[in-house]
């Protein structure tokens, strides 16, 4: 399900006052990074803001970055090292977006649902806990590892059905390492062109500078379009998934800027 | 001060893992390997190695049920070894916490067992960075505890959610530390009480969890779940439940039975880093405690005293907390007994039993004193005159005790 960027989200509402100034309660006092709420909080924003929820489950070959990647979307500390994430970490965050169909802000509360390798191959109630009743699904691989991509074909068979309602969306990680590289530009394009999943990507260190806020602005906004387009497809809203010609995708998602 | 600390099998002393302090590099594997074959040559000859000294430097074996064998190397602080054995019986149950004791004690396939126990690492590297860890519990056996006016209103929203998990088993966690938890919770024995404290402190921050564990003394080949729910930052409430409710389930009831504690939590939270509320009037010589309770299995621990704010700055909290966790080295296995396992040995050898000792040094004092179930170790700035220790010690460890919101 590929689309442009900007056609249900409005992309560029970040920029404006009223954006701005929402999105100055999302983020630490020194704009390092998004702030964390615990589940007794909420950001302090109007309370007649809509909130939407949903469950997604992250999912990758161990130590591509699940829990990085998660920490770094929602604003906990990254860690240092790889670490065996045991049993299940759910992380919540909030994202507020203007929702162009309804022309209105909405609020979205993403919980990121993440476990370890490990621990969901002993314990057999991990990986059903993780799945039940799950909005979306990001596949994560690293750019550094070849066999992190290659096994995605099978974790998207083996988690999705062409007839689910599940929102899949691919996030490369480490994108910082291209030196280490090992996964090129033609393999994402050709996966992009097979399954019809975009891509993203995510360097997850801590650098304090406005292209890194941009990154997460970015990523935030296609995640939470990518599940608004769901809601308008289960409402019967929307028909079908607009494709696009592959080549203009393309041109999207690996466009220098994010790389 | 631990600087390394390698694992490997018993039998075949294949490599498991070895962890080092931040900073060091790492052995090569020659020097691990002799520092097992001595042992192992020991062992052949059925002579039990047990530790031996350098320069400045201890090393420490211990092996666990035939199956895993861990040596420590550390830096000589003229302590009894039990506090090293102590800290190898952590890590060895850390992994029988994580992994279970059949897994961990019939490792079938070592090079599968590799890699399923690097999910202990971030608990494991808790006892190698023990310099940096902000708590005592891991040293004395007893689990940290911090004290507030709140705690008793808290109890109650905690007993009503453990409740509604359908699980004895709960517990409120500011900063690590234990504000309150349910009557089960504290039949947990000391070192499941330190290690899940340990545990949810070591694990990446998140909003809830859902975690199998393993108990060492009271389950340890049937997993429970450890569920954790992050109330606000630094504040999480752990339950140990069956296979129900999911996390889903109880998550959603988080908001329903936490909510209106809100108030309290973010008061309960300021006695961070102090560990007690600020009304404790205690005297102005103190630069941290330690106080122990061996029957209930708590410490109430603090090297904030009012003193750090008016400028005395002669040792910050990190020497101090240093030099507490030194004291109580030096003291217990030398002259007091308590819940570290061998630390009767010498004690017992005394014709009497001491209840008090003391030492002082140009830059600190120390005072150490036994009332059963208690102990207190003190630290005290030079100001305090020595004749005086005994009776401040005294009064100190009363209003620590006798206050209700301590629950010593």
């Amino acid at each position: 399900m590929m689309f442009a960027s900007g056609k249900l989200i409005q992309a560029d509402w970040h920029t404006t006052a009223e954006g701005r100034d929402m999105l100055s309660c999302l983020f630490t006092r020194n704009k390092q990074g998004l702030r964390t709420f615990g589940l007794l909080e909420r950001p302090p924003l109007s309370a007649h803001i809509e909130e939407v929820h949903y469950k997604i489950f992250v999912s990758g070959k161990s130590g591509v970055g699940k829990t990085c990647t998660v920490a770094k979307l929602s604003g906990h500390d990254i860690p240092k090292s790889h670490i065996e994430t045991a049993g299940i970490q759910t992380s919540t965050c909030y994202w507020p977006a203007k929702v162009l169909d309804m022309n209105k802000v909405m609020l979205f509360r993403l919980q990121f649902w993440d476990a370890g390798e490990a621990a969901s191959k002993k314990f057999d109630h991990i990986m059903s806990a993780c799945t039940d009743r799950v909005d979306a699904i990001l596949f994560l691989f690293s750019i550094t590892d070849k066999v992190s991509f290659d096994e995605l074909h099978q974790q998207i068979s083996r988690l999705t059905s062409s007839g689910d309602n599940i929102t899949k969306l691919v996030i490369a990680t480490k994108c910082d390492q291209h030196a280490l590289g090992e996964v090129t530009r033609k393999d994402i394009r050709d996966f992009e062109k097979t399954w019809k999943i975009p891509i993203l990507k995510v360097k997850n260190i801590l650098d304090n500078n406005q292209s890194d806020t941009n990154d997460t602005v970015y990523t935030m906004n296609a995640l939470c379009e990518h599940l608004w387009q769901r809601d308008l497809i289960l409402a019967g809203k929307l028909n079908k998934p607009i494709l696009l010609p592959d080549s203009e995708t393309t041109k999207t998602i690996t466009s220098e800027e994010f790389i | 001060m631990v600087a390394y600390i390698f694992c490997l099998t018993t039998s075949g002393g294949v490599p498991v893992f070895a962890r080092s302090k931040n900073g060091l590099k790492q052995l090569p594997f020659p020097v691990i390997g002799s520092l097992n074959g001595v042992h192992m040559f020991a062992r052949s000859h059925d002579v039990e190695l047990l530790s031996t000294v350098t320069d400045d430097s201890k090393i420490l074996w211990k092996s666990f049920h035939d199956s895993l064998t861990l040596i420590v190397v550390s830096e000589d602080d003229n302590a009894d070894d039990c506090h090293l054995g102590n800290v190898l019986s952590h890590v060895f149950d850390s992994m029988v916490m994580l992994l279970g004791f059949d897994d961990v004690t019939n490792i079938k396939n070592v090079e599968r067992f590799k890699k399923d126990v690097r999910v202990c690492f971030p608990l494991i590297d808790k006892f190698v960075e023990d310099q940096s860890l902000l708590t005592f519990g891991d040293l004395v056996n007893a689990v940290d505890v911090i004290a507030a006016a709140e705690n008793a209103v808290l109890q109650n929203f905690l007993d009503a959610f453990a409740e509604c998990a359908d699980s004895p088993y709960g517990c409120l966690l500011i900063h690590g530390k234990i504000a309150v938890a349910t009557r089960k919770w504290w039949n947990l024995t000391s070192r499941e009480l330190v290690l899940i404290s340990l545990l949810v402190s070591s694990l990446t921050s998140c909003s809830s969890r859902d975690i199998p564990v393993f108990l060492p003394d009271g389950s340890p080949s049937v997993p429970h779940r450890l569920m954790t729910f992050q109330l606000t930052k630094f504040i999480d409430v752990c339950v140990l439940c069956g296979p129900k409710p999911s996390l889903n389930e109880l998550e959603e009831e988080v908001g329903r039975f936490w909510r209106t504690s809100y108030e309290s939590l973010r008061a309960a939270l300021q006695n961070h880093p102090c560990n007690i509320p600020s009304s404790f009037n205690l005297d102005s010589n103190i630069l941290g405690f330690i106080v122990v309770n061996i029957e209930t299995n708590r410490c109430l621990c603090s090297v904030y005293s009012s003193s750090t704010t008016n400028g005395d700055e002669s040792l910050d909290c990190h020497e101090r907390r240093h030099i507490l966790r030194s004291y109580y080295k030096h003291v217990v296995g030398n002259y007091f007994a308590s819940k570290v396992e061998g630390s009767e040995k010498i004690p017992s050898s005394f014709t009497h039993s001491a209840m008090d000792t003391y030492m002082t040094t140009d830059t600190y004092k120390c005072y150490a004193m036994l009332s059963p179930p208690h102990q207190i170790y003190i630290l005290y700035s030079t100001d305090i005159p020595t004749f005086a220790m005994r009776s401040i010690t005294e009064k100190t460890l009363m209003i620590l005790t006798k206050d209700k919101s301590t629950q010593l």
